[in-house]
């Protein structure tokens, strides 16, 4: 039985202003309905109703829990303390150094991939393609077969990039002696957290796509040998460089910073170039340097994915938070994870990409979504700052006003705009970020993610470039996770 | 025959639109059948239980509506698919692409609506019910009071909603709550009465209709009309929003007196809200339908029909009292042949559910034992005996319709067989009129009426309609009510006049037939 009553003092404003004259209406449901209000002087705005969460009645329940329930207003400042964390980071690129040195938790006999956990009998054709690889470069077999036969041995063991506070682009694959990007926050109150991925080896036949010709171990070894070593004297030289300084003028220059990384790329250079000249003794080694950044495209997707991973582990482990800090594939499976659970991992299937595809490719060769470089949309930019890059607008659809669209689209998801990341065909309006698990669930509405599509079968490599969302299964399993984890910090009822 | 289910995915339409879908694409050429609904389990389940392929419906969601057929032949199916597209042309429908959707047009959540409209006030409710009491949460997180019309909430649902309103000071209308008239502005079923100094609070949509129409025709206006949902007055919700209702009408100063109703008040809610009513400062008459007239209660007056509660509220606010109508009226109609008297009998058909059960307490009074069928009617069976009081605007005849006061096809039906029954001697009828309700409905009433008498081999029909209108409704209640009286139909101002004229007609029949 009910107590409570509403005694005249206790009325809201807004209540005495229904009976004030100044009706305003918001209407959902059958339009007939709203006829009366309409035709009477009321100003009535119809709302284009669709049935929350897939109008999974159980499902429902829990999502009414998580965004109207007794515990929802201390989800809403959790999110609130979450993205303040996320936006307060200064991700720099501070060093380059080996794997096995600087990514916590490396060991000599551990490869680490990208998205979820994965077994060898359940990767897919380019993830295996880039283990055998792996195994190649780190000299641990002579030939595939031999490859072949230790991957499945399990004399490796996999683990994903991140449980090390690691990105990978596509097969994601990080070995103990390659060279690796170490991005530190300088900002907030996660300051000196470290995030850290591979070089970008460029287009083409490359590991992360799967390939392991003799052309892509050479180019392993070059970055190795010569890349790393001149661009970490460079960037001794130079002092750190504030990534999402550079970003924000990227995002100015056409790029989204996911499939499109040109602007970064040559910012980069310009960054590096003085002090690689300065640092390198031998000018022919310099060149080849300065070169290989220069004809490679993707050069600085490597550095925007750790400093996404970076901001997100700002935002990581409040408590109560249904903010997604990682969504992340392996080829096989589709995983995310949340602010208020660390280290879970809620997972669907991988989807096949929407896309264009190379000549003489179809989507019969495609492998499903895979890779690590969803971070980019988690942090809130590629997919999600689309507007920003018009260049390759033909991915969602051709028009420019498609892609303005897209990251519109994205605000209905997120929970705030990154004022750093400004988009000028959007009036200067922040990039959409921090996505709220409950807002996805809400609106029916899936993140956007851009992506390079890779071979199904190993040692092909990319064969387009597209549009993928993640599986329902993934918001699903962690709308479930979410109530129930609200449910046991909520207080015991009162008897 | 041939059976064709077409899956649309991500594609979400309200009821009013897939009962549209249904009724166009049954009148394709060759359709036998066409049902359009949205892809809930409970939905699925029918389908395949109608004999459609349980394995074309597997896959559909609620958020993927169903079309599903039968017709003569293959081809007049092929034409169908065309006729679909044609319907849904225009239509958003890109809940599964979930991309690049948005920008402009309209909201797709309430939420969204009102980060749009920070000035809204007010935010109404007219979704399924299984997602009624969600949408009406999130309007609540915004701090926005709801008006609820959606029925088929739970009632664990309608308190844990009203409970919120309470502790932040909103109002939660409904659920089931088809009426409302906020400074004029209505909600749901309303009609365009003045503005003026009566407030009333109402668990009872048509009670609320009804008593403003009936001070409308005595030229005293309303200040507002808060409904507040039918169960509102129950034990388990315990008359919360009729509590915040009374408060916010107890200061609002346009208000001089204030008009409770309510159907079967609980009876320690009503004995709570006595003493809220004793006290609130202003002159207050109550009518809890279906109840006797209690006279004045510590200064409470418990009217014994929507008529003395108008009336008296009439008299709170100086107008001046009407005349009695007189209820008695002279029969046009002589016997049957072959009758006797005990087959003579009274039938009500009603949209409005709160008429139905103050027509039924006026004909008690008059010694006419009514009786509600516990079955569902059909048009197509025998009528059960006795004098039937029948509310069709009950869950029970409106599943996958309209209400009555817009879609008359159900109880037009029951009329006919009415008339094809000889015993049925006397029709009552109400037709409400406002808006949201049907844009004409006298003239079709009048030809169910027509066709109900023509098949009665000239034996008579009396018919008696209350009509629930304002002098400014859309459909003009004058027009309306002289298209009735010009095919015989006598028409009365209210329910009760209208069943203290058909109680005194049905006597006079039975005299007659007994000579």
């Amino acid at each position: 039985m009910s107590t409570s009553t509403v005694s005249t003092n206790t009325l809201n404003a807004s209540t005495s202003v229904l009976l004030d004259g100044r009706l305003e209406v918001v209407h959902a449901g059958i339009d007939a309905v709203a006829e009366a209000p309409r035709s009477t002087g009321a100003t009535v705005t119809l709302v284009d109703f669709e049935p929350p969460s897939g109008g999974d009645p159980r499902r429902m329940t829990l999502l009414s829990e998580v965004l109207s329930g007794p515990m929802a207003p201390e989800i809403d400042a959790a999110n609130a303390r979450a993205l303040a964390r996320l936006l307060a980071s200064r991700p720099h690129l501070v060093g380059i150094g080996i794997a096995r040195d600087v990514i916590p938790g490396m060991a000599e006999d551990l490869f680490l991939h990208a998205g979820p956990p994965v077994t060898w009998e359940r990767m897919c054709g380019p993830m295996r393609g880039a283990v055998i690889g792996g195994l190649l470069h780190e000299g641990r077999a002579k030939s595939v077969e031999e490859a072949t036969t230790l991957a499945a041995s399990g004399a490796v063991r996999f683990d994903p990039c991140h449980h090390h506070d690691a990105v990978g682009p596509m097969a994601g694959l990080v070995t103990p002696s390659m060279p690796v990007f170490i991005v530190e926050d300088r900002g907030g109150e996660r300051a000196g957290t470290r995030t850290f991925c591979t070089l970008n080896e460029g287009l083409g036949k490359v590991l992360r796509y799967g390939a392991f010709s003799e052309e892509v171990l050479a180019r392993l070894e070059f970055m190795r040998d010569t890349l790393a070593p001149v661009l970490s004297a460079a960037l001794a030289l130079r002092g750190p460089i504030d990534l999402k300084h550079l970003m924000a003028q990227a995002l100015q220059m056409g790029d989204e910073g996911h499939n499109r990384n040109r602007a970064g790329t040559s910012l980069l250079f310009r960054e590096l170039a003085p002090a690689i000249v300065r640092a390198t003794e031998d000018r022919e080694r310099a060149a080849r340097v300065l070169e290989f950044v220069n004809g490679n495209d993707h050069f600085y997707l490597n550095l925007s994915m750790p400093m996404g991973k970076c901001m997100l582990k700002a935002a990581e482990g409040e408590s109560l938070s249904s903010l997604v800090t990682v969504m992340a594939r392996n080829g096989t499976d589709f995983g995310i994870q949340v602010a208020s659970m660390p280290g879970r991992w809620f997972t669907g299937p991988a989807l096949q990409v929407r896309g264009l595809y190379f000549p003489g490719f179809t989507e019969a060769d495609a492998n499903p979504d895979i890779g690590d470089s969803a971070i980019t949309e988690t942090a809130g930019f590629g997919g999600f700052a689309m507007g920003a890059a018009p260049a390759i607008v033909q991915f969602v659809g051709g028009s420019a006003e498609d892609a303005l669209a897209a990251t519109r689209a994205m605000r209905r998801i997120t929970l705030g705009a990154n004022s750093g990341f400004a988009i000028p065909a959007l009036g200067f309006a922040g990039t959409p970020t921090g996505i709220d698990l409950r807002l996805v669930e809400e609106r029916n509405l899936l993140p956007q993610i851009n992506t390079g599509i890779a071979h199904r079968d190993p040692g092909v490599g990319q064969v387009g470039a597209g549009l993928v969302n993640p599986p329902w299964e993934a918001f699903h399993a962690a709308l479930e996770a979410l109530a129930e984890h609200v449910r046991a910090a909520a207080p015991p009822p009162r008897a | 025959m041939s059976t064709l289910v077409l899956v649309r995915p991500g594609c979400y339409q309200d009821s009013a639109r897939l009962m549209q879908v249904s009724r166009e694409l049954a009148a394709v050429p060759g359709v036998t059948e066409a049902v359009a609904m949205m892809g809930t389990e409970t939905n699925r389940r029918l389908l395949a239980d109608a004999g459609f392929p349980k394995a074309e419906l597997a896959g559909a969601t609620p958020l993927d509506m169903i079309v599903a057929l039968r017709a003569q032949s293959p081809e007049a199916l092929d034409t169908v698919q065309a006729a679909l597209d044609g319907l849904l042309a225009g239509r958003g429908a890109s809940v599964a692409s979930g991309g690049v959707a948005a920008g402009g047009g309209r909201p797709r959540t309430v939420a969204e609506a009102l980060e749009a409209h920070p000035d809204a006030n007010l935010v109404s409710v007219a979704v399924p019910g299984l997602y009624a009491a969600f949408v009406a949460h999130r309007a609540l997180d915004a701090g926005r009071s709801v008006f609820l019309f959606s029925d088929n909430v739970s009632i664990a649902d309608e308190v844990a909603l009203k409970r919120r309103a309470s502790d932040r000071g909103l109002l939660v209308m409904g659920p089931d709550c088809g009426t409302a008239i906020l400074s004029g502005v209505g909600l749901g079923f309303a009609n365009r009465v003045e503005r003026g100094p009566v407030g009333i609070v109402g668990a009872s949509g048509t009670g609320i209709q009804e008593l403003s129409c009936l001070l409308d025709r005595k030229g005293v206006g309303i200040s507002h009309a808060i409904g507040t949902g039918s169960r509102d007055l129950s034990e388990a919700v315990d008359g919360m929003m009729t509590e915040a209702g009374l408060a916010l009408l107890a200061r609002d100063p346009e208000t001089r007196c204030v008009l409770l109703v309510a159907k079967h008040p609980a009876e320690s809610v009503a004995r709570r809200l006595h003493v809220v009513l004793a006290k609130l400062g202003k002159p207050v008459t109550v009518r809890y339908l279906g109840e006797p007239a209690r006279g004045a209660v510590d200064g409470v007056v418990y009217a014994g029909s929507l008529d003395e509660a108008a009336e008296s509220a009439a008299k709170w606010v100086g107008a001046r009292p009407s005349p009695e109508v007189a209820a008695s009226v002279e029969p046009e109609e002589g016997p049957g042949p072959g009758q006797s008297s005990g087959q003579v009998r009274l039938v009500g058909l009603f949209g409005g559910g709160s008429l139905a059960a103050e027509a039924r307490c006026v004909l008690a009074a008059s010694g006419l034992e009514t009786v509600v069928p516990a079955e569902k009617l059909s048009g197509h069976a025998p009528l059960p005996p006795g004098n039937l009081i029948v509310d069709t605007g009950d869950d029970a005849y409106t599943v996958g319709r309209p209400h009555p006061m817009v879609d008359q096809t159900v109880r037009c039906e029951l009329i006919r067989a009415a008339g094809a029954d000889l015993s049925v001697r006397v029709l009552l009828l109400d037709l409400v009129l406002g808006d949201g309700a049907h844009p004409d409905p006298a003239p079709e009433l009048v030809s169910c009426v027509v066709a109900a008498r023509a098949a009665r081999g000239g034996r008579p029909l009396a018919v008696v309609v209350s009509v629930c209108g304002s002098r400014r409704d859309p459909q003009g209640t004058a027009r309306q009510e002289d298209l009735l009286r010009r095919a015989g139909i006598h028409v009365a101002s209210s329910a009760a006049l209208a069943a203290a004229e058909a109680a005194a007609l049905l006597p006079r029949v039975r005299e007659e037939v007994a000579r």
